[in-house]
């Protein structure tokens, strides 16, 4: 996997090299039809400047820039104890330094991406359709696909080659209409003076600069979409390494592609990055060129074919098999690996997920509401109750039992958040940081009346309808959360 | 003269070229050190998971104090193995005492509906992923460190600061591997 | 969603995987059209039972906007003998109850067409009909 992260660097260098030569000679030939006879450095500093101001741009602030267009918003684990875990789950197995940032997008169409320019600092997003269809197989699959994303350094390439894609369109889409717009204006007003005193040079440049505004564009996306695409694979290859599981994915994709609901969150700049493609779920078969992802059926064939392993020569065996005699996607050292890396069996969780269905539409409301915050209180007599943010009374009379529910505070919900990963043991007291209060959980016996001390030895009581989860000592300001 | 400035220039050359070799077998060492020390930190996670798990299951599983003592008794001797060769079979035993145990939970809707013990069933299932993920990162890692070790031309630095090949994490037990696999339905 | 009433934030309320908006200021419910749909199966039985109710055009009573499309909404007779007004939505985006008009329809016993939303009514405000 390492040695592919190399080759891949190479490979995005000399197609970022390659895009590069396409931005200077059209800022070449463009300088030079709009300050003749020698505006051609001028044109290429200008055409150079614009690419680096947005490279700046994306480099201290994409990923934010990103993950904001994009409504994702970041998560703790108490929101989707599951999918943190998974994420867990896949750096570890992806050996990657830090703990990627946990998005979800309020979104009913499922769908995932990563960001991220450096693998220390990156973030992995899903959207809540995507959490309320797939099991826990199947989220592995699409998260350790993600994974792949920031390991293998995709995410940079993304962002620099598409920056530089965004400059290249900018500068022709600005010299064609200036030429559109001159041309009718001029004609009334100029003499003919000026074309004859220009030569036969200038009318050729002209027409280069028009040629290559209208190509350079095209030239360079297709470039781009190649290899965002080669790029798809070997992350579908990365992540059935990881996972020691194509299966999951292959379910997941295939899960994935049966829903068509746009993304209204997702744009053209933006669609590369996603697991599938968010936008017009029905012409991918059609322009396999200009498209920014394979066809899932075909990833999804591919995978199902490792029928012996999930190293990377197993994958690159499955591919010539599915799409004939394409050109390898798994660079060359990655197929020198032969260690045989054996598929695992599914887990046996059989959580039977039915979208459209009742509870397939709960969850995802859930989720949804998980996200935005809201406080979930589930009475003893079974009633669930949930609570928006901006809901201001600190009691709730259950309507179904009369009993009291109190509600968490929103400093109480933070504190939750922060205490929700650390279990303390029974008895056993922990102390915070010096000045912080002391935490401890309580976990609940039964409906009824219950006492147990707090960690400063003060007697607290809960009653049968306490639905809370804190209690806060009176004594010490220690923290007890409270699990049913 | 000239000559004298060669040879300084080939000495720096040799010396620039083995320190970078020199530090990337560092590097590796460290990350397959790494990455066996993310296998302890999620074993002593099992560990903290357990005594919640056992007082949350204690309340419903009156006629299976059993069960419930064999993991705890598992667990302390997990906690109190000293030697990395008491502490595997330490593991293992645990693991062994935990699947028992969820076999157990099957008879018990009531506690299977139970929102809290649903929660440390997720946290437990996971953790268990974890060590597993641990051990395969931890073998990759080992795998790339020996490589390196073993081909030319690292292994001459190698050798100079003996380098030594680690081993790989194998389970002796194949009954280890496939016994935290856990029943969720 | 707020409460078309007293415009404060309304809580959720689940109950066998059917949810209903309540206001716990002035007591009032929300029975949206796609929580109908769930409730009785399919989106038929749900315009059957939305248009089971009579408008009822003689009224003095203010009229109350849609939570979800901001609309007016109209009265419309409900119950046994259809005395009881409540607010549905022009656009069939779903019913309001005010707390008076929910007790009384728990204790008429009937509702609209289907008494499948009656039941679940019953079991949720449990406490209402003591």
């Amino acid at each position: 996997m390492w040695e592919l992260i190399r080759a891949n660097k190479r490979k995005s260098l000399i197609l970022f090299i390659s895009m590069g030569i396409c931005l200077v000679l059209l800022g070449y030939f463009v300088g030079a039809v709009f300050f003749p006879p020698d505006g051609g450095t001028a044109g290429i500093v200008i055409a150079l400047g614009v690419w680096f101001f947005m490279s700046l741009i994306s480099y201290f602030s994409g990923d934010s820039i990103l993950l904001a267009v994009s409504k994702a918003q970041e998560v703790s684990h108490d929101v989707h104890p599951q999918l943190f875990n998974i994420v867990e789950e896949m750096k570890i197995a992806a050996n990657l330094p830090v703990m990627p940032k946990v998005y979800i997008v309020a979104e009913e169409a499922p769908n995932a991406f990563a960001t991220g320019i450096k693998s220390e600092k990156c973030a992995i997003a899903v959207t809540a359709g995507l959490l309320s269809r797939l099991n826990r197989d199947e989220l592995q699959g699409v998260i350790a696909h993600e994974m792949s994303h920031i390991v293998n350094r995709d995410v940079l390439f993304v962002t620099f080659a598409g920056i530089l894609l965004g400059s290249i369109v900018l500068i022709s889409q600005v010299f064609l209409r200036s030429m559109w717009f001159s041309s009718r204006s001029s004609r009334r007003y100029r003499t003919s003076k000026k074309v004859a005193g220009g030569g036969q040079a200038q009318l050729i440049i002209t027409a280069v600069a028009i040629a290559l505004a209208i190509l350079a564009p095209i030239l360079t996306r297709l470039l781009y979409f190649s290899l965002s695409r080669k790029r798809e694979y070997l992350a579908d290859a990365t992540a059935a390494r990881l996972t020691r599981y194509p299966e999951g994915l292959a379910s997941a994709l295939e899960q994935i592609s049966s829903v068509s609901l746009d993304l209204p969150s997702a744009n053209k700049v933006t669609a590369p990055m996603y697991i599938v493609n968010p936008l017009k779920k029905k012409g991918m078969q059609l322009s396999n060129l200009t498209s920014t992802h394979p066809p899932i059926s075909e990833r999804i064939k591919i995978l199902r074919g490792m029928m012996h392993g999930v190293n990377y020569r197993d994958y690159q065996k499955s591919f010539s098999k599915v799409r004939g005699k394409a050109p390898a996607v798994i660079p060359t050292s990655g197929l020198l690996e032969a260690k045989r890396i054996l598929i695992r069996k599914p887990s046996v969780e059989k959580r039977e997920r039915e979208p459209g269905k009742k509870k397939g539409i709960r969850d995802l409301g859930d989720i949804m509401r998980a996200v935005n915050k809201y406080a979930f209180l589930i009475c003893a007599c079974g009633l669930k109750m949930k609570v928006p943010p901006d809901y201001k009374k600190p009691k709730i009379f259950c309507p179904r039992c009369g009993r009291e529910n109190e509600v968490p505070l929103a400093e109480l919900a933070a504190v939750t958040a922060a205490v929700g990963a650390v279990t303390v043991e029974e008895g056993k007291k922990k102390e915070g940081p010096p000045g912080a209060p002391a935490r401890q959980t309580y976990v609940r016996k039964g409906k009824g009346w219950e006492s147990f001390s707090c960690s400063c030895g003060r007697l607290l009581q809960i009653s049968p309808a306490f639905g809370g989860s804190h209690i806060i000592c009176s004594t010490c300001g220690g923290i007890t959360e409270i699990k049913k | 003269m000239a000559i004298l400035i060669l040879l300084l220039a080939v000495v720096v050359i040799v010396v620039v070229v083995l320190i970078g070799f020199y530090n990337s077998l560092i590097r590796l060492r460290n990350q397959v050190k790494n990455a066996w020390s993310q296998i302890d930190v999620q074993l002593k996670r099992r560990h903290d998971l357990i005594p919640n798990l056992v007082e949350t299951a204690k309340g419903y599983m009156k006629h299976e104090r059993e069960t419930l003592e064999n993991i705890t008794e598992a667990r302390s001797r997990a906690i109190n193995a000293g030697s990395v060769g008491e502490k595997g079979p330490a593991e293992s035993a645990l693991s062994g005492a935990i699947s028992r145990f969820l076999v157990v939970v099957e008879n018990y809707p009531d506690l299977k509906a139970n929102q809290n013990f649903l929660a440390l069933q997720e946290e437990l299932t996971s953790t268990e992923n974890k060590i597993g993920f641990a051990r395969q990162s931890y073998n990759d890692q080992v795998l790339f460190y020996n490589n390196k070790i073993q081909m030319f031309p690292s292994n001459v630095v190698a050798g100079m600061f003996s380098f030594t090949v680690e081993e790989f994490f194998e389970l002796e037990d194949r009954g280890e591997r496939a016994v935290p696999k856990v029943d969720f339905s | 969603m707020d409460c078309p009433v007293c415009k404060e934030p309304m809580i959720v309320l689940e109950l066998d995987e059917v949810e209903i908006d309540h206001c716990t200021s002035c007591g009032g419910i929300w029975l949206d059209a796609g929580e109908l749909e769930l409730l009785l199966g399919d989106p038929d039985s749900r315009d059957r039972f939305l248009s089971s109710f009579e408008t009822d055009e003689v009224t003095e009573e203010r009229s109350r906007r849609c939570p979800i499309c901001r609309k007016r909404m109209e009265k419309v007779s409900a119950g046994a003998n259809g005395k009881v007004r409540i607010d549905r939505c022009r656009n069939n985006d779903g019913i309001w109850l005010d707390e008076g008009e929910l007790e009384e329809i728990l204790q008429m016993g009937s509702l609209g067409k289907d008494d499948r939303v009656l039941r679940l009514l019953k079991e949720m405000f449990a406490k209402k009909r003591q």
